[in-house]
């Protein structure tokens, strides 16, 4: 039995790095490419928040600041000349990490709504600070003069070349956020999602864990947030704010919170919505498409989180009986 | 400007947005302590009495029906919510009302939005006569207004949850839920009425606010936010909340005016984040209620 | 022996000389409140190796206060703990966890998000060294780590009769087989000393027959146990000494027939 479950738990990976090499073969449309590496980008935040959520049950709505910080880093120390893009994408991961580090120990204290509305609060502050320290970001109008992402003497310049990166760093965190949920660590973190006592007791030390996956997670979304930013070549406070927020959050409700897939799923679907909306109402109402999107997303996410709370994933799941993963989301009115 | 009449300046700046955070903090407690549900709409709810009147005085009404209109129209929109968005979770959870109530204030941005445009727009003010003059600090009667508003509020919520029968039973369901349930209190009546009294007194604060400030679709994330702050600095108590709202309000004047005004959004949630981590090492008395 | 038990007594503080007399339990005026509640008032009693007490009292008495005490979940307000000869007063929860203390719950506290399996493997969680970028990466040392955990787990669930049922979700079982799933993730640490809150209540009577069989076959095995409980013939039978607190005081100890006719016992549980 043992043999046969690893088989089963790599063939997803299998079927997902041929289909994203495949892709651009069969469609060869830059448009689609252009829009596969944001939902590989999305995909990377959303499944990272995700296990925060889902899995370890910490409501961290700063995730974004750490996607800015990466694009902003990396970006600043580019467009300045004063690393290489490639080196700068291991500086910005590195400071992210120590930020997430200093703030995620006396933060990750507290509990279900107050630590929402503590990381939300970060969210909200970091935007300001984008658009205010104009000498270092320029402000609201947005850092340009970003060179391209050269690695070891390649250098990146299409869509396609991103969007292979994009998937790379992707399917690599998909690959070892779907390891550790399934290891010792990642048991420990779902235990003290049901119970802190009982993990407590079982030796569990839950702060550290806590720490060490807002650490992990933030290092992703920085990863994510160079190469977002190496790929537009420019970047501006209001992409890592409260509407990314929301986003996320959405992506990961329909996506199905509690499953590593559900967020990238979540991502793959908002998006193409989003995509889709855009070119049927945008043609129609130009001028509405803001608010007709915000509407029209507003009422989904109501209606799946009343009919589908276990969201897509959760609903394949259900429907195809696909082996036997309970997931990490029922809880009642308690953190 | 002299010194002292800068001080009075931001004061009364201060005093102002601080009745208009003191309010929108109730709207948050008030729901929170009763239903246990963060209603991350609460902001909208400010959104849409200044945006309603405005639109309703541009369909020719006069101000008084048109702001009542407005407030009615916004407590059928939060009973709307706690109806259709709140009542029918069946697996509650504090992430899923959290994303639904953030859903359902966009869903209500994108309406505004759609009916009104994106532009700011202002009311006039209440009464057209000259401003006061203190000093060389003035003070527009609409600040009397504002603060009036928080006075009758205030005051007559003291009164409802401590004279008034519904009002008891509201307080005692805020502190045992069970037990409330146990004695055959109705607790569907009392979210939906704890959610139309948040929608009213939130529309009012933005009615009243909006000739001085501009009220515009998206007024209500950071308005409902600094609600939030006071609630919760002042320990979802309303007496906590108001004191706690004008503090902020002060602090915010006094900020904006003598340091930058560009950083003044961020004080709010720096100060949130502070509290609620000071929280945790103890120092601070333990709060009534706690999430979960 | 019986001079070094006094030797704990009067000192209350510092080390036990004799290396083989190392108690796994002695609790030193324990004391613990709760604002106006004294839920422990200077509690003050040893366990001996390899031996079953029971903890006793009426409801609000401080049992379970007494265990949340021992095992760090929550710091005593005055008082000393020692375990096997260690000052474990004041350490994290999971600190003194992984040195050997195991405990179950009144209400099971269960991972409901994981099988029956993968709750036995969190209670050997401590027997794993895998970090989380080891585990992520699957490097060699992770996998070795989760085979032997999964092995472990199996052989407590076996010890305990429900390796059928290790595959199943928690919400699928009922209550006798989920306290025993309780037991399995206790024991998954290999704990010396283990502390059961109140195991037999709402169990049938062969439940309860097979629960004893296991206590037995743990103490064979070199473990010590504190049992909480209300069931006063289980307590009768199985246990070698009974502790006795009413409202955060002990009012009595000995063995079980001493302490079932002493009168403050009676008082406590019938009033005057």
């Amino acid at each position: 039995m043992k043999n046969s479950e690893i088989d089963r738990t790599h063939i997803p990976f299998i079927i997902m790095i041929a289909v994203i090499i495949l892709l651009p073969i069969i469609i060869p449309s830059a448009y689609i490419i252009s829009v596969m590496v944001f939902v590989a980008v999305y995909g990377v935040l959303a499944l990272g928040m995700g296990i925060l959520i889902g899995h370890a049950g910490l409501f961290s709505l700063a995730h974004p600041v750490w996607f800015g910080l990466g694009a902003y880093i990396s970006g600043i120390l580019a467009a300045r000349g004063w690393v290489s893009p490639g080196i700068g994408i291991i500086v910005s991961a590195f400071f992210v990490a120590l930020i997430s580090c200093i703030i995620g120990a006396p933060i990750l204290r507290l509990r279900g709504y107050y630590l929402a509305c503590a990381t939300f609060a970060l969210l909200l502050i970091a935007q300001i600070a984008g658009g205010q320290l104009t000498n270092i970001t320029g402000g609201h109008e947005g850092l340009l003069g970003i060179p391209s992402l050269s690695l070891g003497g390649f250098v990146f310049q299409t869509d396609l070349h991103y969007y292979f990166l994009s998937w790379a760093l992707c399917i690599g965190c998909f690959w070892f956020c779907s390891n550790l949920i399934h290891s010792r660590v990642g048991r420990a973190i779902r235990s003290f999602h049901d119970s802190e006592i009982a993990s407590k007791s079982m030796g569990v030390n839950i702060p550290k864990y806590k720490l060490q996956l807002f650490i992990l997670t933030s290092v992703m979304a920085s990863l994510a947030g160079s190469i977002f930013c190496f790929y537009l070549c420019f970047t501006v406070p209001s992409f890592f704010g409260f509407h990314l927020l929301v986003e996320l959050l959405m992506m990961i409700v329909i996506g199905g919170i509690g499953s590593i897939q559900g967020p990238l799923i979540g991502s793959f679907v908002i998006l193409w919505l989003r995509e889709l909306i855009n070119i049927y109402f945008g043609k129609i109402f130009p001028v509405m498409t803001s608010g007709v999107d915000s509407i029209f997303f507003g009422i989904l996410i109501i209606i799946v989180l009343i009919f589908m709370p276990r969201g897509l994933a959760g609903w394949v799941e259900q429907s195809f009986n696909l082996g036997r993963r309970t997931y990490a989301y029922f809880k009642g009115p308690g953190a | 400007m002299t010194l002292l009449s800068q001080i009075i300046q931001y004061a009364i700046s201060g005093i102002t947005s601080g009745s208009i955070y003191a309010i929108v903090g109730i709207c948050w407690s008030t729901v929170f302590l009763i239903t246990n549900v963060l209603n991350f709409a609460t902001g909208e709810f400010v959104m849409l009495g200044g945006m309603l009147t405005w639109l309703f005085l541009g369909l020719g009404l006069g101000l008084a029906p048109a702001a009542m209109i407005a407030i009615a129209c916004t407590v059928l929109i939060a009973i709307a919510l706690e109806r259709l968005a709140i009542r029918p979770v069946r697996y509650p959870s504090e992430i899923t009302y959290m994303v639904i109530t953030i859903a359902s204030a966009s869903v209500i941005k994108g309406i505004i939005l759609i009916a009104c445009g994106s532009e700011t727009r202002t009311l006039k003010h209440f009464i057209d006569i000259e401003p006061i003059r203190i000093l060389e600090a003035t003070l527009t009667p609409q600040v009397l207004f504002v603060i009036g508003v928080l006075i009758i509020v205030t005051v007559g919520l003291f009164l409802f949850f401590n004279l008034t029968l519904f009002g008891k039973a509201l307080r005692a369901s805020a502190f045992n839920f069970n037990g409330a349930l146990l004695i055959g209190i109705e607790i569907n009546r009392f979210r939906l009425f704890c959610f139309g009294l948040a929608g009213a007194l939130g529309a009012l604060a933005g009615i009243v606010i909006a000739p001085i400030a501009f009220t515009g679709y998206g007024i209500g994330l950071m308005t409902g936010l600094k609600g939030l702050v006071a609630a919760i600095v002042g320990g979802w108590s309303i007496s906590g909340t108001v004191l706690a709202g004008l503090a902020l309000g002060l602090l915010e004047g006094f900020g904006a005016g003598f340091i930058s005004p560009g950083w003044t959004d961020a004080l709010a949630l720096f100060i949130m984040i502070v509290f609620l981590i000071l929280r945790t090492l103890s120092f601070y008395p333990r709060l009534k209620k706690e999430p979960s | 022996m019986h001079t070094s038990k006094v030797l704990v007594h009067n000192r209350g503080h510092s080390e036990i000389e004799s290396e083989e007399n190392y108690l796994p339990l002695n609790v030193v005026r324990l004391s613990k409140r709760f604002g106006g509640i004294h839920a422990l008032n200077e509690v003050t009693f040893n366990i001996e190796e390899k031996s079953i007490i029971s903890l006793i009292g009426p409801n609000g008495a401080g049992k379970t206060t007494f265990i949340n005490v021992v095992t760090g979940t929550y710091p005593p307000d005055a008082g000393m703990i020692y375990f096997q000869g260690q000052n474990i007063t004041g350490l994290p929860a999971h600190k003194i966890a992984s040195l050997g203390i195991g405990r179950t719950f009144q209400l099971q506290e269960l991972f409901f998000s994981l099988t029956v399996l993968e709750n036995a493997m969190v209670g050997c969680h401590t027997r794993g060294r895998a970090g989380m970028l080891a585990a992520g990466l699957r490097i060699h040392t992770a996998k070795a780590d989760e085979k032997r955990l999964r092995e472990e787990a199996m052989e407590n669930l076996k010890m305990i009769g429900l390796e059928q049922r290790a595959s199943d979700s928690i919400s699928s079982l009922p209550l006798g087989e989920r306290k025993l799933v309780g037991m399995a993730r206790a024991l998954g640490m290999r704990p010396k000393l283990l502390m059961l809150d109140e195991p037999v209540a709402g169990l049938a009577a062969h439940e309860i027959e097979n629960l004893v069989r296991l206590i037995h076959s743990l103490i064979d095995r070199g473990l010590t146990l504190l049992i909480v409980e209300h069931n006063m013939p289980f307590v009768m039978s199985i246990s070698e000494r009974v502790i006795v607190l009413d409202e955060g005081f002990k009012i009595a100890e000995g063995p079980p027939d001493d302490v079932r006719a002493n009168e403050k016992v009676i008082k406590a549980y019938l009033g005057e």
